[in-house]
């Protein structure tokens, strides 16, 4: 052994790419699948990915969520059926470009409920509701398996960012296991109406908040990106700087 | 850094032209590309579309208005490395995007 090599510091150090540890390795990988095989997931996986997510954090240990896993076909494809309908719905009211109410009724509530729902509205889910109404986006892409997370509004503080910090685990968990998954927020579709609210049991204190579709990728959709910097803002010995995470600036 | 002015926080435009409203843009690598589609079946905007015929198939980005919200989707699982996001989607107004610079790698510390 070379005795003159420096001692290496317990700290992780500034490294090459070739560094990532395995846990950075799967979540800087993970990318959303939206093309699945047909086959299924083997039960004892979709147990194991559930257990990532009983272990994850929440405030106050409320865990305050429920997760309904759905592995039928039929019944899979009956929630897509019912999502593209309230997107065709939604699309009637609200896309003034092509409803068949003309312009101006569909722009006037479009520029009412965008002021409502400014985040369900944004111009990218929007768009997704218009693609989704002309069948040329899947909701659930194919995936044999779903799971819905149901969130329990008697949680403490915020219930769904632990619901956030649940589905996460789950999803790096599955994808450490090769599996892909891709979340989808229009679940949230199904809660208009009684018939999903009767048919999963859907009641106070739960409600639909997000979906997770799981399944075998097609093809390798995993692997690094490139994702914009971001300004972080650095309070240290009395100053502010700001430092660009991901950019140039390396050094802090 | 761009500030919000009281106008943009109270207006919420309804994006029925692209005066204020930016769109992710791809940068294709035609010589790479072999037009096997599976970046515009796997995107989330379907902004990809594929022309040509036979082997001078190529992925393209739609002409107008191209819902990529550059996710980098397509740059993950094109296998010979054709496409990447170059322009980061921005809505301007209410959902201007601040805090937000060019496209990087991870990278370690």
């Amino acid at each position: 052994m070379d005795e003159t090599a420096t001692v290496e510091s317990p700290e992780v150090s500034a490294g090459t790419a070739a560094d990532w540890n395995p846990v950075e390795r799967v979540i800087l990988e993970r990318r959303s699948v939206r093309k699945y095989k047909d086959r299924q997931v083997p039960d004892n996986m979709v147990r194991r990915v559930l257990e990532a997510g009983r272990f994850s954090p929440s405030a106050g240990n409320a865990q305050p969520w429920k997760i309904i896993v759905i592995r039928d076909k039929a019944m899979i494809d009956e929630m897509e059926r019912d999502i593209v309908r309230w997107c065709k719905i939604f699309k009637f009211f609200l896309d003034w470009r092509t409803s068949a109410l003309g312009r101006t009724i569909p722009w006037l509530l479009a520029q009412t409920s965008i002021r409502v729902k400014r985040n369900q509205l944004h111009p990218i889910p929007f768009g997704a509701i218009c693609l989704i109404a002309e069948g040329k986006l899947g909701a659930f892409h194919g995936a044999p398996t779903l799971m819905l997370l149901l969130e329990d509004r008697r949680g403490v503080s915020r219930p769904q960012v632990d619901i956030g910090c649940c589905g996460e685990n789950m999803v790096l968990a599955a994808h450490s296991m090769g599996l892909g998954t891709c979340w989808v927020g229009f679940v949230e579709l199904l809660k208009y109406g009684l018939k999903w609210r009767r048919r999963l049991g859907v009641e106070w204190p739960y409600r639909i908040c997000e979906g997770i579709c799981l399944g075998y990728p097609f093809g390798t959709p995993d692997g690094m990106i490139e994702r914009e910097a971001m300004d972080v803002d650095w309070y240290e010995d009395g100053a502010m700087r700001t430092v660009v995470q991901g950019g140039d600036d390396g050094k802090v | 850094m761009a500030k919000f002015s009281w106008i943009e926080r109270l207006s919420v435009p309804t994006y029925d032209n692209e005066v204020y409203a930016t769109t992710g843009r791809l940068r294709i690598d035609h010589d790479r590309c072999n037009g096997c589609g599976v970046c515009a079946q796997i995107c989330p905007g379907k902004a990809i579309t594929i022309k040509g015929e036979g082997k001078s198939k190529r992925a393209y980005l739609e002409d107008e208005f191209p819902q990529c919200m550059s996710c980098n989707d397509c740059a993950a699982i094109c296998e010979r490395d054709a496409l990447t996001a170059v322009v980061a989607y921005d809505f301007g107004l209410y959902y201007k995007k601040l805090n937000r610079g060019g496209f990087m790698p991870p990278r370690s510390y």
